[in-house]
């Protein structure tokens, strides 16, 4: 499991470098259980399927997400309104999609559509029972911090 | 240079933001049209000439590559230039566009080096 999860930190540093324009501090990834209590306020997510099965999940506070979209528009924005929801979409499948690049030499994987889940307390319907979650925590703008969560379990893929 | 008509597909609209933006600071003359998915990129192309289209690959409703197979089948889209703009970086994903069609393929996020290069090579 835990080799599939360096091309996700190589690609979350890369894009939000190349896209938001913004240096990630990585901090050590743990495994989190699904019940686990978590206090974001949105998390997009897209399917993975193919080859393996599972899910990546990009995870913030509405402050982060707000800030985001406004590096992404030029515009303020007060609320999660449709363009911060179009903007965190854009942003993990532009990570998804670039993830698979650094999988490929273990599988082909199939990506969603990304579904965005807006709400304190907000429940993450996993994909697949059998993959242990990854949380990686990173830091942006001094003192912001997002997490994007990886589960992948490359022996139930189609 | 006449202005040129560049169809943007995307299903981002922040997205389709960035790539006019970012295409129109290379100074082409161009006027765009946008869609949302594939199937409004098919009503769009029907609407006007089109000289140019950008596309992404997942979309609903209709995707990028099913649009790609589609107007690939039609006579008069054979030599339409068609950049994928799209975060599907896997090589595979490459060869299947590159089988099916596309002219060029250009991985999010986009910026003003990477449309240079490909259209350099294009005549629009």
């Amino acid at each position: 499991m835990e080799k599939y999860i360096q091309p996700f930190v190589d690609v979350c540093q890369n894009v939000f470098r190349d896209f938001i324009g913004s240096e990630l501090i990585t901090e050590r990834p743990y495994f989190v259980d699904k019940n686990d209590p978590h206090d974001w306020d949105v998390s997009a997510v897209i399917g993975l399927t193919g080859e393996a099965r599972g899910a990546v999940v990009i995870s913030m506070k509405e402050t982060l997400a707000l800030k985001l979209t406004g590096k992404l528009t030029g515009s303020t924005h007060t609320s999660l309104d449709d363009e911060v929801v179009d903007a965190i979409g854009e942003i993990i499948n532009i990570i998804a999609g670039n993830a698979k690049r650094g999988l490929e030499e273990s599988f082909r994987l199939v990506i969603s559509l990304p579904t965005i889940i807006r709400g304190k307390g907000h429940t993450i319907m996993w994909p697949n029972e059998q993959a242990r979650i990854i949380c990686i925590p990173f830091k942006i703008f001094d003192n912001e911090t997002f997490c994007l969560s990886v589960a992948i379990d490359a022996s139930s893929g189609a | 240079m006449s202005t040129k008509t560049v169809l943007v597909v995307d299903d981002s609209r922040i997205m389709r933001n960035i790539v006019k933006n970012t295409f129109t600071s290379m100074n082409i003359p161009c006027e765009f049209v946008e869609a949302g998915n594939g199937k409004e990129a098919l009503l769009q192309l029907e609407k006007q000439t089109v000289h140019l289209v950008l596309l992404d690959w997942n979309m609903p409703e209709l995707s990028g590559l099913e649009f790609l197979k589609k107007i690939r089948a039609m006579d008069k889209y054979k030599a339409l230039p068609v950049i994928m703009v799209t975060s599907e970086a896997a090589r595979y994903n490459v060869i299947e566009a590159l089988k099916n069609g596309a002219t060029d393929y250009i991985i999010k996020p986009v910026n003003e080096k990477n449309f240079r290069e490909k259209l350099s090579k294009i005549t629009i």
